[in-house]
């Protein structure tokens, strides 16, 4: 999929059976229209010229009922499936790009804002699906709809056949030479709407940056003059469009006209019959009116081309390769971790943040580095993740013999970062997220040991409270608590833990290190931070500086 | 700022559009009416002179009611794209119009009120609120409107001819144009709500999710939050099928009356014809012109459902709009010497919060040259912000200039403190661009001093288009360091007495980074103040001295490192 066009191709095949049930479906419609209309015609005629009344007509009348109800039922049949394919391509496709971006994972991602990601995912994904619902039904209906009215108005008049057989096909090419030059003008001037069109939000984004240049004012005045440039273009293309489906529409009521003139002057003549004539001018319309609805669609096409090359982009980006390796059991415990003379670096020719740093990490320890922000902390950090490759040097993990512990050790770790994500949920689904499977038990025990638990009880609805952005607030403490309780749900063998108190004031802080400090027996307990409280409980000390790693004993502690 | 009311008021510029296009849509559906209407007349009219003989058949004008088939053909064309180009003309002016209006509300709401949330994601959401409140007159307002206007004529014009027919066709044109989309809305509105609400909590799982990405593969959360975008969108498939139901429905239901209701006009018809007030050639134009007038009330039951999306972003709109402004700000203006004075400041962002800074003192003189260090999140980067009233504090003083913030006139400050925000933002379009935005009165060599000092006139001399070199939206083409020196660039051309940079060399390497302090430095006349929130150790010789936040207060860091004055 490198191309938002390839792209589409396959999204139609994604969809095919429903939009297979509702091409049928439309047929099926189509079919019935022709034959309520020849009902119509009928009634119409009889009721003009036989001289008996409505009652006479009441049998064709019931047909007609029965036509139209049959009818209506199947045109809305037909869109529900349409409107079923649209829907069900869009959520497939929404939870494919979603499972995608989880194996590409934060490393893949790190080029990505996840805000464009998300509107991606949101507002690009929907635009794919009026193309399916509605574009492709019609472009087959395109073809069905006026060659069965053409079959049609061939039994039942000459002229009138040899002047629709003419003029239909001359429209779609005369409609695809007008169409080709207003894609040209909508090409050219693409970029520049895209741009006209995210002003707004350009504005809104730079409000802060207006207001200290103290342009705040004169931005609201910018704003309108932006979105007149934008109405402008955006005409201008529309114009376009507009005009071809004028054209069209003219097209198709001239070869209408020419109908009527020849049944006209046979009317006259007396050389045909009001029934056929009438009929055959209530068909004719239909003739033109998938090409109508098809034009009328077609910009569907072109958001979805635009959306897609965005699709096709977040699913070219490469998966991490640990979550592709199959998953072995790890044998044995993990007693320590090492880190053997490691270095690393983001840039290639860059200088290394981290160089030549060795240190261990013991169980039942709580091991604290430090050192000011840029020193390398987060670095150090993702290299125990496994989030960075080191450019030399290893980690590894131990076992109690020391022996380096075969199998994905990293499986066992919790992390809890700075900010932890705390999605929309109640208590125990945003602890169940890692283990979904743990019972209220496990969830309590964990609560416990993190010291969560009274507040957890204090809350409303205790397990089963609504929290996180749209439910109950919880303080900055809380939050961190909630989240070092999930990661214990898990019963992770190493927990690593970034500033787990930044932004608290002390009596959090306080109640937080010593949640840290109760999960420690039988873990390997790693934590960066800058703060005295969780320095106080550390049993080992790192400081890292300059891209060094150093020990630091017990007595530097309080300069740290 | 005028009021919106008068924007879209029949006297307004947009006003006059709204009624011009409305105008023209019924104009359109009216030619429509009388070209089925004639035409069906004429067949008959046709056929009957056929039937009565050649005498009858010589004598049956046809030039004049074909002449008027043609020109309700073309007016019928030229009507409907005048209503699409006036209307569209119409509705991306009210949008603009009302983007504008609300962008004016905002800008003077504390800052970030609306994008305090979910890092912007708030903020494409207002954007597409405003453009669904600009399409509702498009998208309802005409189709209604226009229907209302338009049934009236069609019933008017059959009851002309059979005051019955007219009774039939004006019931079935209220039971489609009234009670359908009543019953329509009634049904879905339920579903609009929730799929608005679902739509919003999917937005917010796909952003905790995505930027939450490395915590939820440790804690191997995927399959969890995959089944969690399942359930959502399993749950707004299924409102929005009932929605695509109710609208099909409804739809097909119009096709149902509309032929029925022809029905029962062509038996009046047919009842005249016999009591011997209608011609036979009438009888098939009346069965026509019923059916041709429920073309104004198909779309209507959409448009209702569609009325009720606007409704709601309206009501969001509003509700950000509605956020109390700023505070009334003062009207002096600080003077000389130009002296930043802390006392005793408490400040959080609201009651229920942690304090940022309590009993806080700091005193910076003008002309000094000062770094502001501390951890993340203690509060360095509210500093600008209280300066300027973004954000206002609760306890102590801060006078600037002799004068106390709050009592600062709005316009004063600009002029004199240039900020380079952390997240300061660059302007999609080009350099020239940004700069001019900055500072709209500099000349060109003006732009391409205060690219030197930021050490990025080099990089824009080599760009192809120069200073007209695009930057992308929100300057994506550029890295990140070449993004910060832009913003410190355009900072650096309003020559502010006052400078407040937000880690102005974030991004950059070590080189780099000591080219622009020393730049910077050397730029700067001897009074002006400068002031560098920071965490590299690298940047603070560069200047005097240093104050460390730390546990809500300032405190002065004796150093060794600081420039001999």
């Amino acid at each position: 999929m490198r191309t938002g066009d390839s792209g589409l191709t396959g999204l139609a095949s994604r969809a095919g059976r429903w939009l297979g049930v509702a091409v049928v479906l439309n047929g099926a419609a189509a079919a019935m229209l022709v034959l309520q209309l020849i009902v119509l015609a009928r009634i119409v005629a009889d009721l003009a010229f036989q001289s008996h009344g409505f009652g006479a007509e009441a049998g064709r009348a019931g047909w007609l009922a029965a036509l139209l109800a049959g009818r209506a039922l199947l045109v809305w049949l037909a869109d529900m499936a349409a409107a079923t394919a649209g829907m069900k391509v869009a959520t497939a496709l929404r939870a494919d790009v979603l499972a995608h971006l989880l194996r590409v994972g934060p490393l893949g991602m790190a080029g990505l804002g996840a805000g464009e990601a998300v509107t991606t995912l949101t507002d690009g994904i929907d635009a794919l699906e009026p193309y399916v619902a509605h574009y492709l039904p019609r472009a087959a209906m395109m073809a069905v709809m006026p060659l069965m009215i053409l079959a049609c108005v061939a039994g039942l008049d000459g002229w009138s056949f040899a002047i629709l057989a003419c003029t239909g096909p001359l429209i779609p090419l005369f409609m695809a030479l007008v169409g080709y030059r207003a894609q040209a003008i909508m090409d050219r001037q693409w970029t520049q709407l895209l741009l006209l069109g995210s002003s707004f939000l350009d504005f809104l984004q730079g409000m802060t940056t207006l207001r200290l240049f103290g342009h705040a004012r004169q931005a609201a005045a910018a704003v309108a003059c932006m979105a007149d440039d934008y109405r402008r273009t955006t005409l201008s293309v529309m114009r376009v469009a507009f005009l071809t489906s004028a054209a069209l529409e003219f097209f198709a009521s001239l070869s209408i006209a020419l109908v009527a003139v020849v049944f006209g002057a046979r009317l006259l003549a007396g050389h045909a019959d009001f029934r056929t004539a009438f009929l055959v001018l209530l068909l004719a319309p239909e003739y033109f009116m998938p090409l109508r609805a098809f034009s009328a669609s077609y910009h569907a096409r072109q958001n979805a081309t635009v959306a897609m090359r965005r699709v096709a982009a977040l699913l070219a980006l490469p998966e991490a390769p640990a979550a592709v390796a199959p998953a072995e059991p790890l044998r044995g415990a993990v007693a320590a971790i090492a880190c053997a003379d490691l270095s690393a670096g983001y840039d290639a020719g860059g200088a290394p943040v981290l160089e030549h740093a060795s240190c261990q990490f013991l169980r039942d320890e709580l091991t604290v580095v430090v050192g000011e922000s840029g020193a390398g902390k987060t670095t150090l950090m993702r290299l125990l993740l496994g989030l960075l490759a080191p450019s030399a040097g290893r980690v590894v993990a131990l076992d109690e013999g020391g022996q380096a512990v075969a199998g994905p050790w990293r499986d066992r770790i919790g992390w809890v970062p700075q900010r932890p994500c705390l999605p929309f949920g109640t208590v125990a689904d945003i602890l169940r997220l890692g283990a979904p499977d743990a019972d209220l038990a496990r969830l309590r025990a964990a609560a416990a040991q993190a010291d969560a638990l009274a507040f957890i009880e204090a809350l409303p609805q205790g397990f089963d409270t609504p929290v996180g952005e749209r439910g109950a607030r919880l303080s900055g403490g809380q939050a961190r608590r909630l989240a070092l309780t999930r990661a214990l749900v898990r019963d992770p063998a190493i927990l690593i833990l970034d500033e787990p108190t930044a932004d608290l004031d002390p009596e959090s802080e306080k109640r937080v290190a010593e949640a840290i400090r109760h999960a420690v027996p039988g873990r390997i307990v790693i934590v960066t931070t800058h703060r005295q409280a969780v320095i106080a409980q550390a049993d080992r000390l790192f400081s890292v500086a300059g891209g060094a790693l150093r020990p630091l004993s017990i007595s530097e502690r309080a300069a740290a | 700022m005028r009021r919106l009311s008068s924007l879209v008021a029949p006297t307004g510029p947009v006003g006059r559009r709204m009624l011009g296009g409305l105008a023209l849509a019924c104009l359109a559906a009216l030619a429509n009416f009388g070209l089925l209407v004639l035409s069906g007349w004429l067949l008959a009219a046709a056929a009957a002179a056929g039937l009565a003989g050649s005498v009858a058949a010589h004598a049956f004008n046809m030039a004049l009611p074909a002449a008027g088939v043609r020109f309700l053909a073309t007016l019928r064309i030229l009507a409907r794209y005048g209503e699409r180009v006036v209307t569209h003309d119409a509705t991306l002016r009210l949008v603009g119009q009302f983007r504008a209006w609300s962008f004016g509300r905002l800008v003077r709401q504390p800052p970030a009120h609306l994008s305090r949330q979910r890092s912007g994601e708030q903020l494409f959401r207002f954007v597409s609120d405003t453009e669904r409140v600009g399409h509702a007159y498009l998208d309802v307002g005409v189709p209604f409107a226009a229907a209302a206007v338009c049934g009236l004529v069609y019933v008017c014009i059959i009851a002309a001819f059979v005051p019955s027919a007219g009774i039939v066709l004006a019931a079935g044109l209220l039971a489609c144009g009234v009670a359908l989309p009543l019953a329509a809305g009634h049904l879905s509105d339920r579903a609009t709500a929730r799929i608005a609400a679902h739509q919003d909590a999917m937005h917010g799982d796909l952003v905790d999710i995505l930027q939450g990405l490395d915590e939820i593969a440790f804690l191997g959360a995927g399959d969890a939050m995959c089944r969690r975008l399942d359930a959502r969108q399993t749950t707004i498939r299924q409102a929005r099928l009932r929605l695509a139901a109710i609208e099909g429905g409804a739809r097909a239901l119009v096709g149902v009356v509309a032929v029925l209701t022809a029905l029962g006009v062509l038996a009046c018809a047919s009842a005249a014809r016999h009591a011997g007030l209608l011609s036979a050639a009438c009888l098939p134009m009346l069965g026509l012109g019923a059916l041709a007038a429920f073309e104004s009330v198909a779309p209507l039951p959409a448009a209702r459902q569609t009325a009720r999306h606007a409704l709601l972003a309206g009501r969001r709109v509003r509700a950000a709009c509605a956020v109390p402004p700023l505070p009334a700000s003062g009207s002096l203006s600080p003077a000389a010497p130009l002296d930043l004075e802390v006392r005793d400041l408490g400040m959080r962002y609201a009651p229920d919060e942690d304090w940022v800074l309590r009993h806080a003192g700091l005193t910076i003189r003008q002309g000094e040259r000062v770094a502001l260090v501390g951890p993340s999140g203690a509060g360095k980067s509210t500093v600008a912000g209280l300066l300027f009233g973004f954000h206002g504090y609760q306890e102590g003083t801060i006078r600037f200039g002799g004068v106390e913030a709050r009592a600062l006139a709005p316009d004063a400050l600009p002029g004199l403190v240039g900020v380079m925000a952390q997240d300061a933002h660059l302007f999609q379009g080009s350099i020239r661009r940004n700069l001019a935005m900055a500072c709209p009165t500099a000349d060109e060599a003006a732009m391409w001093a205060a690219l030197e000092i930021a050490q990025l006139a080099t990089f824009v001399r080599e760009a192809s288009a120069g200073l007209d070199t695009l930057i992308g939206e929100a300057g994506l083409r550029l890295s990140g360091g070449q993004g910060r020196r832009l913003a410190l660039a355009c900072v650096v051309l309003r020559r502010p007495r006052w400078l407040i940079l937000d880690e102005p060399t974030e991004g950059l390497d070590a080189a780099t980074e000591q080219a622009v302090m020393a730049g910077l430095v050397a730029s700067l006349p001897h009074d002006a103040t400068l002031l560098c929130i920071t965490h590299r150790t690298a940047i603070l010789p560069f200047l005097d001295r240093t104050v460390e936040i730390a546990d809500r207060r300032f405190h002065e860091v004796a150093t060794s490192r600081g420039r001999p004055r």
